[in-house]
Formats: C-alpha cells, sequence, structure tokens
C-alpha cells in the first residue's frame, strides 16, 4: 500500500512539474464543454450548469483588455 | 458584443443563452456593458482559469482569443467559431436555429 501511495505521489508531482499554464488539446465540436462558475457584471455567479437540460449557451469570449473599451 | 445584443431577440427564440467571457473584472465588465448596452451576462475570468480550459488564451498576451462556442443543451460543443469571424452572430445563430429544431 505504502509503495502504491509513494508511485500515486510521485505520478502527481510529474503531473504538476509539467508547464503550469500549458493549455490542453485545444477543444473540438462534440466535446463536452468544461464546467465554470464565473461571475457576471452584477457579481451574480453564471454556471455552465446553470442551463444544462434547459437551453443551448453561445459562450462569446471576447477580448476587451488593451482594446480601450 | 453588441451585435449579439442586436441578435438577442433571434438567440432568444432558439431558446439560447448568450454568454459573453472575458478576462476583465466584474467592474469593468459592468462599465463595457453599460457603455454598450449589453443586457446579457459578461462574465469576468479574472484568473483565466476557463480560458486555460477552453484552450483560448493566448499565453503572449495573457487575454483570451476571441472565439464562440455553442453548446448544446447536453453541455455537448456543437459549433465553433475563431477570431473574426466570432465577431458575427450569423453562424451561432444558425447553429441554435438547427439544434432547437432538431429537437421539436
Amino acid at each position: 500500500m505504502r509503495i502504491k501511495s509513494y508511485a500515486a505521489a510521485g505520478v502527481l508531482v510529474t503531473a504538476l512539474g509539467l508547464p503550469f499554464l500549458a493549455q490542453g488539446a485545444p477543444l473540438k465540436v462534440g466535446d463536452r464543454a468544461p464546467e465554470f462558475a464565473l461571475p457576471d457584471q452584477n457579481g451574480k455567479v453564471v454556471k455552465l450548469s446553470d442551463f444544462l437540460g434547459k437551453k443551448n449557451v453561445v459562450l462569446a469570449f471576447y477580448v476587451l483588455a488593451f482594446t480601450g473599451g | 458584443m453588441k451585435a449579439y445584443q442586436a441578435d438577442i431577440a433571434k438567440f432568444e427564440q432558439s431558446n439560447t443563452q448568450v454568454l459573453g467571457i472575458s478576462v476583465d473584472s466584474s467592474p469593468a465588465n459592468k462599465a463595457f456593458a453599460e457603455q454598450i448596452g449589453v443586457h446579457f451576462p459578461l462574465l469576468s475570468d479574472f484568473q483565466r482559469k476557463v480560458s486555460v480550459e477552453y484552450g483560448i488564451l493566448n499565453e503572449q498576451y495573457g487575454f483570451a482569443n476571441r472565439t464562440t462556442f455553442v453548446v448544446d443543451k447536453e453541455g455537448i460543443i456543437q459549433h465553433i467559431e475563431k477570431d473574426a469571424a466570432a465577431i458575427d452572430p450569423t453562424g451561432a445563430h444558425a447553429v441554435c436555429s438547427l439544434l432547437e429544431h432538431k429537437k421539436q
């Protein structure tokens, strides 16, 4: 058991040792959209799962920073 | 974002929620929403976590590349538009409309 947990710890350390901000493979059509919970402009937290089974969701990532707008 | 607001009725007809996401703070998004008259949620990914998970963070500059994802009711990505194409909501709307008709 002890050896197993050391092995698991080793795998974890290796995984964490990879470049930290490296992005995974880009998402493709047919992939599950990763869940998120983020505050809107009024501070209300919106989750992707809020709409599961109810509505389609258009996620529009936009660039506001550094555009002066 | 303005173009999405202009088409919001069409998206609502297709039972679709529009969410804007950027790496700006909520106060900056509030000011932006008021300035351009946007009423749908503008979400703040200040920690860049979601932009990284969606694989669209511009690592050189630290902000999200302009990309639109259409996610169906089951949580599956049905359509992706990048860069200039993502500014025009027409494609995204066409997909939502199709999804809705498929399910009725």
